[in-house]
């Protein structure tokens, strides 16, 4: 069943905005991540936006 | 530089955390007209609800790719050669390549479903736009080839111009060669978009949600990357103060 809602256009295009936001959100995850990791090693003053 | 010493947690303000609600609402936004509001398509039904993520992932790409060509060149320019100039440029090759990545995905779902195949190496569009992937992948794995900065700046500033000399054969591919890519449907020479206007809207819709998320995820990795150079300066630092410090028998040894 699952399989024809997927082969179907609705299952294809649900499947489309899934992969792009579910993208978009891995990607920005790794990057706040990575963000919080670099914070903690640096004191306030190298970091220009605080 | 002193480790622990940081009161603020990441790479977030009061301005990206605005940017960041703006971008999230602009995409539930786009879902709503892209499942509710927009019409199915006489000839492709449901499926051309791809285009609101298709063709926004794809002008995102161009727009990034677009940012990293020129910050390469004020970077090569001497008159505003900074190391800010390489380091946007960088980011934005690294979100271009997400963007590009989802154009390719997306086009492949949407042409299983119009075409019944998602790959044809005869299709101009689609070679050119995997092409355009694997230059900027070569060009994100240049920039992380050791060099001293400016060396490392200047060789990915040059790669970083002739990688984007593809965009706009990808844009031009579908009216240059024979493709199974259909040919402009918006942006078309006679101005004039062969598009009904609520999903001309929809897809307008999908690019300034795209353009929200990008400046967010450009802002965010930018702060990434100069922390990333901060700390790379101040390793560098302790190293040559390390190796300033050390007897000179030691050296002899070691070398």
């Amino acid at each position: 069943m699952i399989a024809a809602v997927i082969s179907g256009y609705v299952g294809t295009v649900v499947l489309g905005y899934s992969l792009v936001l579910g993208g978009m959100a891995l990607f920005a995850l790794r990057v706040l991540r990575r963000g919080r990791v670099l914070a903690r090693q640096l004191p306030d003053e190298d970091k220009p936006w605080t | 530089m002193t480790a622990g010493t940081t009161t603020r947690p990441g790479t977030g303000t009061r301005g990206s955390r605005i940017l960041g609600v703006l971008a999230l609402a602009g995409l539930a936004w786009l879902v709503i007209f892209g499942f509710l509001l927009s019409p199915a398509d006489e000839v492709q039904g449901d499926s051309v609800r791809l285009m609101y993520v298709h063709v926004p992932s794809a002008w995102l790409a161009y727009l990034s790719f677009g940012v990293t060509a020129f910050c390469s060149l004020m970077y090569l320019w001497k008159r505003t050669r900074s190391l800010a100039w390489d380091r946007v440029a960088g980011c934005s090759a690294e979100i271009g390549l997400l963007f590009t990545g989802l154009a390719l995905v997306t086009g492949m779902t949407w042409g299983q479903v119009t075409r019944g195949h998602v790959w044809d190496w005869g299709d101009a569009r689609l070679v050119t736009t995997a092409l355009l992937f694997l230059l900027f992948v070569g060009y994100v794995a240049l920039r992380r080839l050791p060099a001293a900065p400016n060396v490392r700046a200047k060789r990915a500033a040059v790669a970083g111009i002739i990688a984007f000399l593809d965009v706009p054969l990808v844009h031009q591919s579908v009216e240059w060669f024979r493709t199974l890519h259909q040919s402009p449907t918006i942006l078309r020479k006679d101005l004039n978009p062969q598009i009904d206007g609520v999903m001309l809207f929809s897809v307008f819709v999908g690019v300034v949600a795209f353009t929200l998320v990008y400046v967010w995820l450009l802002v965010h990795r930018n702060r990434v990357a100069m922390m990333e150079a901060q700390l790379e300066a101040g390793g560098l630092e302790q190293a040559l103060a390390e190796r300033r410090g050390e007897p000179v028998g030691t050296a002899a040894v070691g070398s």
